[in-house]
């Protein structure tokens, strides 16, 4: 890359052009184990200051593409560029990364400082620059004061700390993140969740976070991708991904929506009748379809009206029906709201704790836009 | 503290009478030797009269120094090659996830399941006929490296076995050549393991007669030597002999007890 370059160009201008790059580049990368296809033809591009999120079940890939960033894993086929530069083809500690590990291993024979300055002292840093850089990285990471501690005489929360402060002390040009917080506790999660946010921020290296649980990934990246089976299905701001999926996988994966199956009877327009086990479900017609289709329908909790019965008029084209309220499970800010409708078929509704007017086995409303959900053609297995 | 009914008592009297009778089978032999070692009438030794002379006897025989020497030679050598040999073998095994995995695993292991002699004669003919060397020192610790390496192996792949690989991974990522990985990461966590394996095939060769007879030539060691004195039935000076070997080994022992108790050795990291 660098060989092709001018060369009456100036540093700062090389900079620039680095700048240009984008951070992490994937093109085309390919990766089978035996016959199975983990990761399927992915390209991505993720810039500087990008909190990006591969969030997918397991197996579906994610952290195979995260170990081909990191070298761990060889691509079958395409390329990987970091920073601009080629490094497909080099092993892990040529690749000038960071990376946290999923259960921290931090090394238990090390104590916190020696963890920590473990990237510098392979890059063969100075001793007073690495102290220096120790000592910045402890106060990122709010750890001073502990670095003669064993990893073994450590909480959960501060391992993670020591884990991302090794992850970050070299300035990587890219920090590679595998399930960090999966292994801690709700309430740390949710402090840890604030922290990586701040050290991203603050440092503005690219964070990759590998995870499972869409709730990290949307409450903690700016951009992500939904995988499955190895592939892509959509790259995108997170709110893009949440509030217009692409495809049925994405539309049932995030927000774990209700699901509701029926057939189309007839089409007006853009919007789609649809037979709901007896009831006319009005919906945004999927491309292509026809009468006679039959259709995934997702509608995500929180997107649905619940009422005592006549409480209001329904809007212009709102589906309105009729069902019991089978119970209320308080979840704090919000409750869930079970209703059984009249075709059997049951709904949950997200909406405000404190409803005074809707008592369980009482008759309940519920209503919704038809672009409120997601439609799409169901696929044949 | 509460009644002990009768019946636990039954249960606690059975009990410490076999723990006793376990330890005085295990150590009567050797008390006894030690015993022996220090009286005069050595084939019926009660009532005792004490003695020094056969440990004056053996401080005099200039053989037995010479054996010593070329036994401790026989163990370092075969030590230092059995645990580096099985530190890489089980590196490999566990490393390297192949299907082939419990072949090789017994491949290793298989001169345990070998007599003794037969590995001296084999190892004998093949260092004579096939690599042309003499019977010396060296073809001594190559011969009895083929059987400690079996023990070595299995002492070290039994902590390698809860080592996490993945912590080599890191060490990589984090900059890493496998060479440094392994020296930074992979040894201070195993090292114990490794210690305990040159111990096992110190002691082994150090100790050994039927392979290290075969291939050590005219060289004397202290197993052969003692094997050659019962041409002349048991001499006395065996029981000294046995007693000081015992009494160094117990005092190593005791040694790296107090180390470890007091805190001047770690054997290795001590997880939560």
């Amino acid at each position: 890359m660098s060989a092709a370059l001018p060369h009456h160009l100036t540093s700062l201008q090389l900079r620039d052009i680095a700048m240009t790059e984008p951070a992490l580049k994937l093109e085309q990368v390919e990766k089978s184990f035996d016959k199975v296809r983990a990761v399927d033809k992915v390209s991505l591009e993720v810039n500087t200051g990008e909190f990006f999120s591969l969030l997918g079940p397991s197996g579906s890939g994610k952290t195979t593409l995260l170990r081909i960033i990191a070298g761990l894993e060889t691509p079958g086929n395409g390329t990987v560029h970091i920073g601009g530069r080629d490094v497909t083809r080099l092993p892990p500690y040529a690749r000038g990364i960071g990376m946290v590990f999923q259960d921290f291993l931090l090394f238990p024979h090390k104590i916190v400082a020696d963890n920590i300055i473990f990237p510098l002292k392979m890059q063969r840093l100075p001793e007073d620059k690495q102290k220096e850089q120790l000592n910045w990285i402890l106060s990122l990471v709010r750890m001073e004061g502990y670095e003669d501690r064993y990893p073994h005489q450590l909480s959960g929360g501060q391992k993670q700390r020591v884990a991302l402060a090794r992850g970050l002390v070299s300035r990587p040009d890219i920090l590679l993140l595998d399930e960090p917080l999966a292994n801690l506790d709700l309430e740390l999660r949710k402090e840890m969740e604030v922290e990586m946010r701040r050290f991203q921020a603050e440092l503005d290296i690219p964070f990759i976070y590998v995870t499972h649980n869409q709730e990290e990934a949307l409450t903690l990246s700016s951009r992500m991708a939904v995988m499955h089976n190895g592939k892509f299905e959509q790259v995108g701001a997170k709110l893009d991904l949440y509030n217009n999926p692409k495809t049925r996988f994405v539309a049932a994966f995030l927000g774990s929506p209700n699901y509701i199956q029926g057939q189309i009877k007839r089409m007006e327009g853009t919007i789609a009748i649809l037979d709901w086990r007896g009831l006319d479900l009005r919906i945004p017609a999927p491309a292509n379809a026809t009468s006679g289709d039959k259709i995934d329908y997702f509608l995500k909790h929180e997107r649905i009206l619940i009422q005592s019965l006549r409480e209001s008029e329904p809007a212009k084209g709102e589906n309105r029906f009729e069902g019991t309220l089978r119970d209320i499970i308080f979840k704090g800010q919000h409750s869930a709201y079970f209703v059984v409708l009249e075709n059997g078929e049951e709904l949950v509704v997200n909406a405000a704790t404190e409803m005074p007017s809707l008592k369980i086995r009482h008759a309940v409303e519920v209503g919704w836009l038809p672009e409120a959900g997601d439609a799409f053609l169901k696929e044949e297995d | 503290m509460a009644a002990v009914s009768p019946k636990e008592r039954v249960v606690v009297v059975s009990q410490s009478s076999l723990l006793v009778f376990l330890y005085i089978f295990l150590y009567f032999p050797i008390f006894f030797i030690i015993y022996v070692s220090f009286v005069d009438n050595t084939v019926w030794p009660f009532p005792p009269v004490f003695t020094w002379e056969w440990y004056e006897r053996l401080w005099i025989m200039s053989d037995f120094h010479l054996g010593l020497l070329n036994s401790f030679l026989i163990g370092i050598g075969t030590g230092a090659l059995s645990s580096i040999f099985a530190a890489s073998a089980a590196i490999g095994l566990l490393k390297y996830q192949s299907r082939l995995r419990g072949l090789f695993a017994v491949l290793y292991l298989s001169p345990l399941f070998v007599a003794g002699i037969l590995i001296g004669i084999s190892s004998l003919m093949f260092h004579r006929n096939i690599l042309g060397l003499p019977g010396n020192l060296t073809s001594a610790i190559l011969a009895n490296t083929t059987q400690a390496l079996s023990f070595a192996f299995l002492v070290i792949l039994a902590q390698l076995t809860r080592y996490d690989w993945r912590m080599d991974e890191a060490a990589m990522v984090f900059g890493a050549r496998p060479a440094r990985c392994f020296w930074e990461v992979t040894l201070p966590t195993i090292w114990p393991s490794v210690l305990g394996a040159f111990l096992v095939s110190f002691i082994l060769a150090f100790n050994n007669l039927e392979v290290t007879f075969y291939n050590v030539g005219a060289i004397p060691t202290l197993p052969t030597i003692a094997w050659g004195t019962l041409r002349h039935g048991i001499e006395p000076e065996l029981y000294s002999l046995a007693t000081v070997i015992n009494g160094l080994v117990f005092f190593i022992l005791i040694i790296l007890f107090f180390l470890i108790r007091l805190g001047f050795v770690r054997l290795g990291y001590r997880g939560q």
